[in-house]
């Protein structure tokens, strides 16, 4: 029971490493009592960051360019806003200097990256490349094994390398949120404003911090909105250089975050929204000809479609050609897949005779879905099942997922009886007719019509044992060649796929998917099965070669001690690669359905019910637990509410002709809630039908959205004051109240920044203290605890 | 709102002798094909044998559980009672042979209920678009598709919400028609209707929940085009939104609640589905062992106990002979949360010393704080707990059935640990609701409502929770036997009708959300419905039925779905163009919009569903885009007669309305065996009539 481990969504095939990560014993160790002590540079900082907010009278610069030109203004506030950025993000990054929370994954990434050891990942990989560029210029190698959660870095392990791209990324984002906000149109104050509420998130905070993919999508996202939006000030002038360049480094920019996590999907079709908008209010102008106005839709669909499709097959091309040696994860790719890298099963593979022949000696791996092979031992099926049902009391026939020497099997023609290869080969073509003989008990493979052990609708299929019971052997199957368009009508190694359909009764050799009870030592049941067609039937041969002898006994030791000289590499193209590897991305994740100590639901994230515990000292009771700064995350959640209920309101009144607020304003009001609210939805209503583990950390896209709307909200209220009757009365103390806020903000930020840094200790007491919320499970020693404290 | 205005003109013709020919001609088609062999086959098909089932229960009046709302198969039942079947029939499995039982009433009740859908159709394109033709065109739609007749003709709950989702669309077109005449006793008339359908929707299956966003979203855009009538004043808007929200929120929240009243009244004796819902509830059933019951008042040491978990659905703590598998933490005896009652799940309260005291005379009462061992009466096994992570939530504690013959060892000590109770208050029977809290783990004894794999046989999960602030660690003692101890009648606090209701939905939903695909289950999956890609067996063996669509109504539905879709757009474009140009609000694209969004709202939400999904969710979505298709032919061949000359015109549209009409007729000539029946060799066989039908590898007649 890891109280910290990882996600599960980061990765599948590394659970068995993380569960050996049992830290909870230490992670749970009393800890000594030590005072934290005021952090006076952290106080500093924050008093810094103040200023521009307070300020923004004298920089009342008109922010909103509607030229068109590339032009850098660096305003002051944005300067304080970078300033701060990379003094929050960067200070102290390398405490602490031990694996966090999913640095566990990625960090394993970033070592075969560097190995150039093939792995398995069901995100794209941007994220992975950049941090692993860091770490290589950081001069990392790729030797240091991530082991578990809390295992402590070695003293020349470049950590701040390792950190650096993610904490950058971070500390860029408060300043493009600024100019984000700029380029909507609103005031320089309510700019600031965002950043500073971006600034000051503890979570945002958090999660910078760390080799965590996050704060790279979200700088890519922010930053290709931003871009697109200054696309449409272009509108007056298409096809200029400044029209073209904004609209392909927005996408660019988009197309990136796609590349970092899929949710990055939701900010393009953001950003296509946003170019299909302008489009769409240009069809209305009339003095654009027709034709114009569909050269130009046409060249934005095109540039809409090869910008993302081009940088995103570049980067897997990338991948794909930096990892070219066999590693941990081969199993999870086909044996094709498998055999195109170095080492490995190409290692094992290569040398390997092409054509299946009769005498080959086979095994026989299920290509679709999970790998396994085809398996017989010297057990047999149980006389009864539990359910009163009989079995034929033969030979075992099971699907194994390890390699192991009764994976052998020697193909036969019925009608010879020698079995050693000799020249010319007899090779085996599709629609052939043949018998399977295991080769450690030379039984032959056989299927009849009894029930299959747990799939009863199906056939059993066992190696055939002669009890003189009048039950005959029916063991002669026809080879299919499925791909023989692609690869010929000889059998293959590998590149075939084959179904082998029984031929008395015409049922398909079928994996099915359900394991055997313990007699059948839970390995997967073989069956054949009425429906031919299916995923499940499709077998190819992974290793092959031919039998020397015709001595049983040679032919096993030959088997036991089977090793090949390499001689030719196998290769696949890219495109095989790509389309497998998305294959088996998109629809393998839906498996890991697993429960997280931490895992939270959608609907936990706009009130922060729950934070993830990323790291624990043990001696001391330090910790990073993400955890968002309430006051932000709470006044994000009304704004939002509020904004609706306006909106109707405002709708509502229009529709009678009365109008409460200017043209100007409600324009403004209307973009922003294209951008920030629809932002918000299109970020977190998908989590509401996804069936898989969530975390906090998935909040964080709509997050940004969620401030990027509170600030506004801020300004529309402030605005909507000044421009009411009683604005005399109310406007000033609106803006105390207005800076109270902010400063309640920073007082609730210094309160949790001990969790985000992890760098001082602490007692039960003040844990017990910054717990807010009953749901937030700090990590504590509970033994000191007695029951109705905990309850 | 010129638009209203026009509008007051009452729609045309309608009391024409053609528009009653043609109406009269769908009904008595429609009454031809669907009453047509309903007999047959004389045997139980299908989901026949759950609805069938359940309707005999509220014939018998025993309780039972099931995840939809009660109206449906009230109403089965009720068909039953009135053409005199007495509820005797099991119902066990399909292909049970009705021998003497009288199941023709209830199918004959469900079949006219399903063949109303198809005026229902007729009327609400008429109300729509004013189009005799595009309200011909899309009944005969209905009238043609065999998929539709096989769903109708059984004992089913899907004709009954067809038959409310049809229903609610007529009224919902009937009230949009009639704005000109609004607060007529005719409009809420219509209103009334609508409600009382809406509230039929939802009380036979929660699908019902997008009709009624549907007719909310009509509604919502009514009162915003009244609202922009800046010549009424507000008043008028409010006046019109009271109506509305009495008669299509509140009258359909009070009728859905009266069914409600009704299920739980006039079931009133135990069945099958006591152990889904709370001890209290079980109380109010005859027959319930909790009913008038006569147990002790309080728990003491020594007690033969059943411990039934607070959250709603919970199970009795169980045990039974079989370990937790290899690899699913340590190889001990499984201990599970079973919802139905047993002998396993008897469990001993024990003290912790480990000889009982022999003095039989003096009873100890079990008290808030003590330690206890709990020993499953069966099977002789502590109930025990360990660091080990429990079977589906891993980050709680295994909890295993441990020991021989009662002994165990220090892990089977528990604490309990009454809700807000103080030092020495006594546990009691039934009311007392307490945390039993594992001695040496610090952790609460729980349950996920997780289903363990088959090899927990599909019980609930028991774990044990490291967090105490678990909501549903809390249990409570529901039989008691103690031959110490005086029984006396336990007063069980009677929930009222409210709490009841409140608990069957959250039961209900619970047994929703557990509707989970089992691993290596085949699923039917969303893509599949439009194009008729697979359908459904009804009947097997001899008398075969294969629910499927007519694939020449399906596929040309969605041809016509595409056309529509382009058509609108490029409307939309104009009239973004040139904004005096408004032929998007064409009548009869107008109309098409809505039954756009019906076929979407119907269609859509599945895919996000993770339950088990059939292939007959699809219907309803299907007759929106029926609709849609007859509405957009109409609208095509208007279209055209005004562009083309008369004459090219004519022949165009003699052709078209030729060819869909002969197609449509001979397709339903040939798949019609699907509904009725079919016999003799599969249609896997070459020699079977059906093979020359057979379009799609995946269908499996």
């Amino acid at each position: 029971m890891g109280v910290l481990q990882p996600t599960q969504d980061a990765e599948l095939i590394n659970r068995k490493a993380s569960k050996k990560g049992k830290t909870d014993k230490d992670l749970l160790k009393r800890n000594k009592i030590t005072e934290s002590e005021p952090d006076t540079e952290k106080r500093e900082m924050e008093t810094d960051s103040k200023r521009p907010t307070q300020n923004p009278t004298e920089l009342n610069l008109q922010p909103v360019k509607f030229q068109c030109q590339i032009s850098f203004q660096f305003d002051l506030a944005s300067l304080i806003c970078l300033v701060v950025g990379i003094a929050t993000r960067f200070y102290n990054l390398t405490q602490p200097h031990s694996i966090v929370f999913d640095e566990l994954h990625y960090g394993k990434y970033v070592s075969l990256y560097m190995k150039r050891t093939f792995f398995f990942d069901s995100q794209p990989p941007l994220g992975k490349q950049l941090i692993a560029l860091a770490a290589y210029i950081g001069g990392y190698t790729g030797d240091f094994k991530f082991v578990a959660i809390g295992a402590a870095y070695p003293e020349n392990f470049p950590l701040f390398a390792v950190r650096f791209i993610p904490a950058l990324c971070g500390a860029l984002l408060p300043v493009s949120v600024y100019y984000l906000l700029l380029q909507l149109g609103l005031k320089q104050l309510t700019a600031a404003t965002a950043a500073f509420l971006i600034l000051f998130d503890n979570a945002l905070l958090t999660q910078s911090r760390f080799i965590l993919m996050e704060p790279m999508l979200l700088l890519f996202s922010v930053f290709g909105l931003y871009c697109l939006l200054k696309f449409i000030r272009c509108r007056e002038s298409p096809y200029t250089f400044a029209w073209f360049a904004w609209l392909i480094v927005g996408l660019f920019s988009l197309t990136a975050a796609v590349c970092i996590k899929f949710v990055g999907l939701c900010s393009l079709l953001l950003g296509f929204y946003v170019v299909w908008r302008d489009m769409w209010s240009l069809v209305a102008n009339k003095n654009l000809s027709i034709w114009s106005l569909v050269s130009q839709a046409l060249v934005r669909a095109v540039v809409l479609f090869a910008v993302p499709v081009a940088l995103y097959l570049s980067l897997f091309h990338v991948h794909l050609s930096i990892l070219n040696k066999a590693g941990p994860h081969d199993s999870v790719m086909t044996s094709a897949f498998q055999a195109s890298l170095e080492g490995g099963l190409a290692s094992i593979t290569k040398g390997q005779p092409l054509q299946i022949a009769h005498g080959s000696q086979i095994t026989l791996r299920h290509s679709h879905g999970r790998t396994c092979w085809m398996h017989s031992h010297a057990a047999v099926y149980p006389v009864r099942y539990p359910d009163k049902r009989g079995s034929s009391h033969q030979q075992q026939v099971t699907c194994y997922s390890f390699k192991d020497v009764n994976n052998w099997w020697i193909v036969k023609r019925p009608s010879r009886s020698d079995l050693a290869v000799s020249r010319p080969i007899d090779a085996i073509k599709d629609g052939d007719i043949i018998q399977l003989v295991h080769g450690m008990t030379s039984r032959a493979l056989n299927s009849h019509d009894v029930a299959a052990p747990v799939s009863p609708q199906n056939q059993e299929v066992s190696c055939y044992i002669d009890y003189n019971i009048s039950m005959p052997a029916q063991n002669l199957w026809r080879v299919d060649i499925i791909n023989k368009d692609q690869v010929g009508d000889v059998w293959h190694t590998i590149e075939s796929m084959v179904r082998l359909v029984h031929v008395n009764t015409s049922q398909a050799l079928k994996f099915s998917g359900k394991q055997l009870p313990d007699w059948g030592f839970n390995q997967h049941e073989i069956v054949t099965d009425r429906v031919v067609i299916q995923d499940d039937t499709v077998w190819n041969v992974e290793e092959h070669r031919y039998t020397k002898s015709d001595d049983q006994k040679e032919r096993e030791r030959d088997m036991v001690h089977a090793e090949m000289i390499p001689t030719r590499p196998t290769t696949l193209s890219f495109w095989d690669k790509i389309v497998e590897l998305h294959m088996k991305m998109l629809f393998s994740s839906s498996d890991t359905l697993q429960d997280h100590m931490y895992s939270s639901q959608p609907l936990d994230w706009p009130l922060l019910s729950r934070g993830i515990a990323y790291w624990v000292n043990t001696t001391t009771n330090a910790q990073v637990h993400l955890i968002g700064n309430v006051a932000i995350w709470y006044s994000g959640t009304i704004a939002i509410f509020s904004y609706c209920v306006l909106l109707v309101w405002y709708l509502c009144r229009m529709r009678r002709k009365i109008y409460d607020i200017s043209a100007d304003e409600w324009a403004r009001f209307d973009l922003v809630l294209e951008i920030a609210l629809f932002g918000y939805g299109i970020n977190m209503l998908p989590y509401f039908c996804v069936e898989r583990t969530l975390f906090l950390h998935h909040y964080l896209p709509a997050l940004v959205f969620k401030i990027v709307l509170l600030a506004a909200f801020t300004e529309h209220a402030l605005t909507v004051a000044r421009s009411c009757r009683w604005s005399n009365l109310i406007y000033w103390p609106l803006q105390i109240l207005f800076a109270s806020w902010l400063l309640m903000i920073l007082y609730v930020f210094v309160q949790f920044a001990p969790l985000s840094y992890g760098c001082s200790s602490f007692t039960v007491q003040q844990l017990l203290s910054l717990r807010w919320r009953d749901s937030w499970d700090f990590i504590m020693q509970r033994s000191a605890l007695d029951v109705d404290m905990l309850l | 709102m010129s638009e209203l205005k026009e509008r007051t003109k009452p729609a045309a013709k309608k009391n024409s002798k053609e528009w009653w020919f043609a109406f009269g001609v769908i009904v008595v088609a429609t009454l031809l094909t669907r009453l047509y062999k309903i007999a047959e086959p004389e045997h139980v098909c299908w989901d026949e044998t759950h609805f069938g089932k359940m309707g005999s229960w509220y014939i018998k009046r025993t309780f039972f559980f099931d995840v939809h709302p009660p109206l449906g198969k009230m109403l089965i039942g009720l068909s039953g009672y009135l053409t005199g079947y007495d509820g005797q029939f099991p119902f066990e499995k399909p292909g049970d042979v009705y021998e003497n039982v009288n199941y023709l009433g209830m199918r004959l009740f469900c079949t006219l209920l399903g063949a109303a859908t198809v005026p229902f159709a007729f009327v609400t394109v008429w109300e729509l678009t004013e189009s005799l033709e595009a309200s011909f065109l899309a009944s005969t739609l209905f009238l043609l598709d065999v998929g539709l007749i096989t769903l109708n003709q059984y004992i089913l709950l899907d004709p009954i919400l067809l038959f409310f989702v049809m229903g609610s669309v007529l009224g919902m077109a009937k009230v949009g028609s009639q704005t000109y005449k609004a607060f007529s006793a005719q409009w809420y008339f219509w209103l009334v209707w609508t409600g009382v359908m809406l509230a039929g929707s939802i009380s036979v299956k929660f699908v019902g929940l997008f009709v009624v966003l549907l007719v909310g979203l009509h509604t919502a855009s009514q009162l915003w085009n009244i609202l922009g009538d800046t010549s009424q004043p507000l008043t008028h808007v409010l006046k019109h939104f009271v109506a509305r929200a009495l008669c299509l929120i509140l009258l359909p929240i009070l009728l859905y609640v009266c069914f409600f009243y009704v299920h739980l009244k006039v079931l009133n004796h135990t069945g099958n589905g006591d152990g889904f819902y709370s001890s209290a509830f079980q109380s109010q059933l005859i027959g319930n062992s909790l009913h008038n019951a006569s147990m002790p008042r309080e728990v003491s040491y020594g007690a033969v106990v059943s411990l039934k978990n607070h959250r709603t659905g919970g199970g009795y703590l169980h045990s039974h002979w079989h370990l937790y598998p290899e690899g699913v933490g340590a190889h001990q005896q499984q201990i599970t949360a079973y919802t139905h009652k047993d002998e396993n799940n008897k469990w001993a309260i024990k003290s912790i010393a480990e000889i009982e005291p022999e003095d039989k005379d003096e009873v100890q009462i079990l008290r808030h704080g003590q330690y206890v061992r709990l020993e499953h009466l069966v099977t002789k096994r502590n109930l025990h707990s360990h660091k080990e992570p429990a079977p589906m939530t891993r980050k709680h504690l295994q909890v295993t059935g441990y020991g021989e013959n009662g002994t165990g060892d220090a892990n089977d000590v528990w604490v309990v640990h009454i809700d807000g109770g103080v030092k020495n208050q006594p546990v009691l029977t039934v009311t007392s609701k307490f945390r039993l809290i594992h001695h040496l783990q610090k952790c609460v004894l729980t349950t996920s409502g997780k289903q363990l794999p088959k090899w927990g046989f599909e019980q609930q999960e028991v774990s044990c929770n490291p967090n105490f602030r678990d909501k549903n660690a809390l249990w409570n003692v529901e039989d008691n036997f103690s031959p110490k101890l005086p029984n006396v009648t336990v007063q069980v606090y009677a929930p009222s009708f409210w709490e009841r209701f409140l608990e069957s939905h959250a039961v209900m939903l619970q047994g929703n959300a557990g509707l989970k695909p089992k691993e290596g289950e085949v699923t039917s999956k969303p893509w599949q419905w439009p194009i008729n890609y697979k359908g459904q067996f009804f009947s097997g063996n001899q008398y075969r039925i294969y629910l499927l669509g007519n694939p020449v109504v399906w596929w040309s539905n969605l041809g016509f779905l595409a056309l529509f879709c382009s058509v609108y757009f490029f409307q939309l474009l104009r009239h973004q163009r040139s904004p005096e140009v408004r032929s998007h609000e064409h009548k009869k694209l107008a109309a098409g919009v809505w039954l756009l969004v019906g076929w979407a709202l119907h269609y859509f939400p599945f895919w996000i569903m993770g339950r088990v999904l059939y292939f007959h969710h699809y219907f309803p979505a299907l007759m929106f885009n029926s609709m849609l298709s007859g509405v957009i032919i109409s609208y095509i061949l208007e279209v055209v007669k005004e562009l083309l000359a008369e004459k090219v015109a004519f022949v165009f549209r003699h052709c078209l309305l030729g060819l869909f009409a002969s197609s449509l007729a001979y397709s339903f000539y040939l798949f019609a065996p699907l509904a009725y029946g079919m016999t003799g060799a599969s249609g896997n066989d070459p020699n079977s009539t059906m093979q020359s039908v057979r379009w799609l590898e995946s269908w499996e007649f």
